[in-house]
């Protein structure tokens, strides 16, 4: 156990800079970009000096690498600053934000992961014949839909034509459970589809590998039933791979679902950073994207101290 | 800071949320949905806000003067208003029996705190710079002699003092008691006289206000801000739903229940389904392009004047707003009562002029970079109109397009050679005509820059006489038109769709849904 | 292995059917793809125009071809530079190993934790609002998923015997970099080639749906799918033609890049 702990604080310890890096990198950045808060706030009716006195009260007329050293000052010791757009203090709202994200995100790639594993090991099994074709034809199909395009067709079928599920809002879990899946299903399922794509040809190629290695054919020799091959000895050395897969994908996903959010006008955390970038809330795009990147080295790391738990061969090394 | 109580008001909300969510089953009938695009900023009349801000806040305060359907002004909270010979004293005598939501009686020295926070700097307000020193009016004096009358005390006359009180983007100047304000005087919410109050703001979700169970009606006809505001629902839910297809799936789907602003292109589409009714009315916005009048290319008039040759206004109002407006090539939007016959011409498309004016200015085929966004819809496809019908006659037009944020920088420095751009509404000739008047150096984002014309505006707004101003607005109708530094295209409509249940809802031209006196029909 | 073929097969001609239309359209579409006629708006598809007219009156099969060049185009190159900029630094990162290697993978972590989007915006505004901004954004945002699957090979073929003989004949460090490691990671970066210009696609038609990709009037098929939500109910094919046409290519794409693997990839040639 110490040496994992030890393993634990060095990962932690090289994220380090790399999260200064994205610190800096955001900070010079989103200035870079032409456009000013105090302007969108004023509107077009604004005099020069309205919007100067504005920046000023926003501390946005100090040279921004003073800007830079305060900023992190402040994050250093937690505070990331208030939205300029309403004055909410980001990391609440962020937090607030990510559950959204988090849970479809979570319940999709889940669900996903379900389907891909059966689907893939099945295909894997089957290679070449019409179920394999089947599976494959299916899963590149759904890998092939712009996310945003399928959301849209199952909103204006289900929501609209059918009726069967609400077309806008938001209820959280807390509040009314029941009420709340079927605002969150259509976003769910959509993403769910899309990524059922990607896992399933994972989990498919990987099994491919795995049932030509020799101690398979070993096992067959033993008598072993097909079913327990596949189980014992296929299925366990095949996800390990889309393990790390669902790692990327996690990682990539809980960013945000900037695309799905709009389309199902979910609070989530990829609206709100898209929405800070048009109205230059500075404060807002910089947490939220140390926050994604934070989310993205944690979730790597728990990919890969939970690798050992389905690939034996890393375990032995 | 002034956002700890933001905060601290979010982190309450969210507590009263969750205890509430077990009565909100039993309010459904009657809480009505409206979209909004956007979250608002702060509940804060006329300051720190947006349209949607606007929108949402003039449910809950009222000022001393309001709105009426037209866009004139009319009391409010005032009985009477009484300006004295020399234009400079404004007496208000506030109506009888006036109280806040919270019960507390309103009188003339909240009218006075309130107007003391208005004007402090740090306050921030909108128009602090209109109502003082160099704006439109200089307030020297404001004086309670009793409960229940207000004395405002102006440096000089002005015909636009009412007007700016009114106005939606300074939050009509409401009138708020003083528990809106915390012990260290930082904004909480707002506790005005309006028929709705604050119930929940959901960051990003939605702002739902209650009826204000002590709102005193005026009685007269709701017109505008004024008249019987009467809540005849028991909530209105403004829903943050930023997708502009999304909301109309809502609207089908009854998911939401009013969208004060539809797109002039959903309109022959929406009035098809049987389940929404639409009501539109003509805006006083304004849609026009821009140019650069010292951009090295766009410097020479003769250039200007083939591009707005080279057009057909009507056929690209007609395309941008789907029919539901008509062309309008002044600044002084066409619902107004100044717009006359010299406003109301539209120059005809003469391609062969426009190639001869060309010619006379040495033109041939230098590229016009040309802004716009797709962020408003008809700027876009006015550039892509412009660029095809510019091209006949030869001119060289480059579409360049950028996010919102980044026009409006480019529009604020006057950092472009043209662009598509879009005004908020003006409700003042004299306002119409400054917002795009000014000089160059001092204020970069104004297109026309002519002492002559600056000298003519000011003195717009010292006179009251209507037949006067209309002499001098026709004056400057005919200047502007012979500088071209701008083409308008047209003022807009106001397109508002609701459910075929909702009653008593109605359009106007400022454009913001106002859900006083609106109900569902009996039987849903 | 009936199917490995099909897939190549069903692969190619997908992609030469859409690089065929993205090829024509550089000589040769049916109306000018920027033609305006308000007269004949959202018209249905018809002899004269086969796939309809958008909301300017704009023939779609023509802004469908033009679309294809762009898209292509930018496809094409966003992966040229993650391709370029991946390999050099992971053959740097691989090979060196020590201080450089450990400083690349720092700022490759950063760009991989670094959404997209702002980077695109970002990048877009300061390369002015054209396609060489989201290609620049992209091509660095997906260089280190390149920079880590080449770093791997390499750290696997730098112990190998031809590599160590050929240091040990006295061959320089690049020469033996260029001829004798580098070939060893063309088949991976082949394959993930592939897999990269499916989500480039993918990519670009999800900014333009946000706002933030390459600007329009120029026609690319995420910015007139963006578009056609506006008329879903009234024109349903200005969205069908642009989504089946991504779909379209993503399918080949992959087909095609399953096809590669199964030849390439040397774990598979062992038997």
């Amino acid at each position: 156990m110490h040496a994992l702990s030890k393993y634990i604080a060095k990962r932690l310890l090289w994220t380090l800079p790399t999260l200064l890096i994205v610190a800096v990198m955001v900070f010079f950045l989103v200035r870079m970009i032409p456009g000013d808060p105090a302007q969108l706030i004023l509107g077009d009716g604004a005099s020069p000096e309205e919007v100067a006195s504005l920046r000023t009260d926003l501390g946005l007329d100090q040279p921004v690498p003073v800007q830079f050293v305060y900023w992190l000052g402040n994050v250093i010791q937690g505070d990331l600053g208030q939205s300029i757009s309403n004055g909410a203090a980001v990391l609440p709202l962020m937090l607030d934000r990510f559950q959204v994200s988090a849970t479809i995100v979570l319940v999709a790639v889940g669900l996903a992961t379900l389907i891909a594993i059966p689907a893939g090991l099945i295909a894997a099994w089957r290679q070449n014949d019409h179920v394999d074709i089947a599976v494959v034809a299916v899963s590149t199909l759904l890998m092939s839909v712009p996310s945003f395009w399928l959301g849209l067709v199952l909103l204006l079928a289900f929501g609209l034509k059918l009726g069967w599920l609400p077309v806008v809002g938001f209820v959280p879990f807390t509040e009314n459970p029941w009420t709340a899946i079927t605002y969150v299903i259509l976003p769910v399922v959509t993403l769910m589809l899309i990524e059922v794509g990607v896992l399933t040809r994972m989990m498919r190629a990987s099994a491919i590998e795995i049932l030509r290695l020799e101690y398979v054919m070993h096992a067959r020799a033993k008598g072993l039933s097909e079913r327990k091959v596949l189980l014992r000895h296929v299925l366990p050395n095949a996800f390990a791979p889309t393990w790390t897969m669902i790692g990327l994908v996690l990682g990539g996903l809980l960013g945000g679902i900037a695309v799905l959010e709009t389309v199902f006008t979910l609070p989530g955390l990829g609206r709100l950073l898209v929405d800070a970038i048009f109205a230059r809330d500075y404060p807002v795009v910089q947490g939220c994207l140390l926050f994604t990147a934070v989310i993205y080295v944690i979730v790597n790391l728990i990919v890969d101290l939970c690798y050992p738990l389905f690939d034996p061969r890393v375990t032995a090394s | 800071m002034k956002y700890a109580n933001l905060l601290r008001m979010t982190a309450t909300t969210a507590l009263l949320a969750t205890a509430a969510a077990e009565t909100s089953v039993a309010q459904e009938t009657s809480t009505m949905r409206v979209r909004i695009n956007a979250d608002i900023r702060s509940t804060d009349p006329g300051v720190n806000r947006d349209a949607n801000s606007d929108a949402v806040v003039l449910h809950m305060v009222e000022g001393l003067v309001g709105y009426r359907d037209d866009a004139s002004v009319a009391p409010l909270l005032a009985k009477s208003i009484d300006m004295s010979a020399d234009g400079k004293t404004y007496t208000f005598k506030l109506r009888d029996g006036l109280k806040f939501s919270n019960g507390e009686p309103l009188t003339s020295a909240d009218v006075l705190s309130s107007w003391q926070r208005y004007t402090d700097p740090k306050t921030a307000w909108r128009c602090l710079k209109d109502v003082t020193g160099s704006g439109v009016a200089n307030v020297t004096n404001v004086a309670a002699p009793d409960a229940s009358t207000v004395v405002f005390t102006l440096e000089k006359p002005t015909a636009l003092f009412l007007a700016t009180l009114a106005r939606t983007d300074c939050g009509g100047t409401g009138i708020y008691h003083k528990s809106s304000l915390d012990a260290e005087g930082k904004w909480v919410k707002p506790i005005g006289t309006g028929p709705f109050m604050l119930q929940e703001w959901r960051s990003g979700q939605y702002v739902q206000l209650a009826a204000n169970p002590n709102y005193i009606s005026p009685g007269g006809e709701r017109t505008g801000y004024v008249g019987d505001k009467t809540p005849k629902i028991d909530a209105v839910r403004f829903m943050i739903v930023p997708d502009d297809a999304a909301a109309k799936a809502a609207l089908y789907s009854g998911d939401i229940d009013v969208i004060a602003d539809v797109n002039n292109a959903d309109i022959e589409e929406l009035t098809g389904n049987e389940q929404i009714k639409v009501d539109k009315t003509a805006a006083m916005g304004l849609t026009a392009l821009l140019f650069q009048t010292r951009d090295p290319l766009l410097k020479d008039v003769r250039i200007r004047k083939a591009v707005l040759l080279s057009l057909d206004l009507p056929q690209i109002a007609e395309a941008l707003t789907n029919g539901q407006a008509p062309a309008s090539a002044s600044v002084v939007p066409g619902p107004s009562p100044y717009s006359g016959a010299a406003q109301k011409e539209v120059p005809a498309r003469n391609v062969e002029e426009a190639k001869k004016l060309l010619a006379d200015a040495g033109y041939n085929g230098q590229p016009i970079k040309w802004l716009t966004t797709k962020h408003y819809p008809s700027l876009f496809d006015a550039a892509v109109l412009v660029q095809a019908m510019a091209q006949e006659a030869g001119i060289n037009i480059e579409v360049e397009t950028l996010d919102w944020a980044t026009l409006l920088d480019r529009y604020t420095t006057g950092n472009y050679s043209a662009m598509s751009f879009t005004y908020s509404a003006r409700l003042d000739p004299s306002l119409s005509y400054d917002m795009v008047s000014g000089n160059k150096d001092k204020s970069p984002n104004k297109v026309w820059d002519n002492p002559e014309g600056l000298e003519l505006i000011a003195e717009s707004t010292t006179i009251t006489d209507q037949a006067q101003r209309q002499a001098i607005f026709d004056k400057l109708e005919g200047m502007i038109r012979e500088d071209v530094p701008l083409i308008p295209l047209y003022s807009g409509t106001r397109i508002g769709a609701v459910r075929s249940n909702v009653e008593g809802y109605k359009t106007w031209p400022v454009g913001y849904a106002r859900m006083w006196g609106v109900s569902f029909a009996p039987g849903n | 292995m009936i199917r490995q073929p099909a897939n190549m097969i069903i692969g190619s001609i997908l992609l030469i059917f859409i690089g065929g239309m993205a090829l024509l359209a550089l000589i040769w579409t049916p109306y000018d793809p920027a033609a305006i006629k308000l007269v004949a708006r959202l018209k249905p598809p018809s002899p004269d125009y086969w796939l309809g007219t958008d909301e300017f009156g704009r023939d779609v099969v023509s802004r469908l071809m033009a679309g294809a060049s762009q898209s292509m185009i930018v496809a094409v190159l966003t992966v040229a530079l993650a391709i370029t900029v991946g390999t050099i630094t992971g053959l740097i990162a691989g090979y060196t190993r020590g201080l450089v290697d450990r400083i690349l993978m720092v700022f490759s972590d950063a760009l991989l934790a670094f959404p997209g989007t702002l980077l695109a915006l970002g990048l877009m505004v300061i390369s002015g609002p054209n396609k060489y901004g989201i290609i620049l954004a992209l091509g660095i945002a997906y260089s280190p998923s390149v920079l880590r699957v080449v770093r791997a090979s390499v750290l696997s073929a730098r112990e190998r015997e031809y590599v160590e003989a050929s240091r040990v004949i006295g061959n320089s460090e690049a020469a033996t970099m260029f001829f004798h490691v580098l070939p060893n990671c063309i088949a991976p970066i082949v394959v993930l080639a592939t897999s990269m210009f499916g989500w480039v696609v993918l990519a670009e038609s999800g900014l333009s749906f946000l706002g933030l990709g390459v600007p329009p009037p120029a026609p690319t098929w995420g910015n007139m799918l963006s578009a056609a939500r506006t008329y879903i109910e009234k024109a349903p094919w200005l969205g069908l033609a642009p989504g089946i046409c991504i779909s379209m290519t993503l399918l080949g794409i992959n087909l095609l890049g399953d096809a590669l693997r199964d030849r390439f990839d040397p774990r598979m040639e062992q038997r």
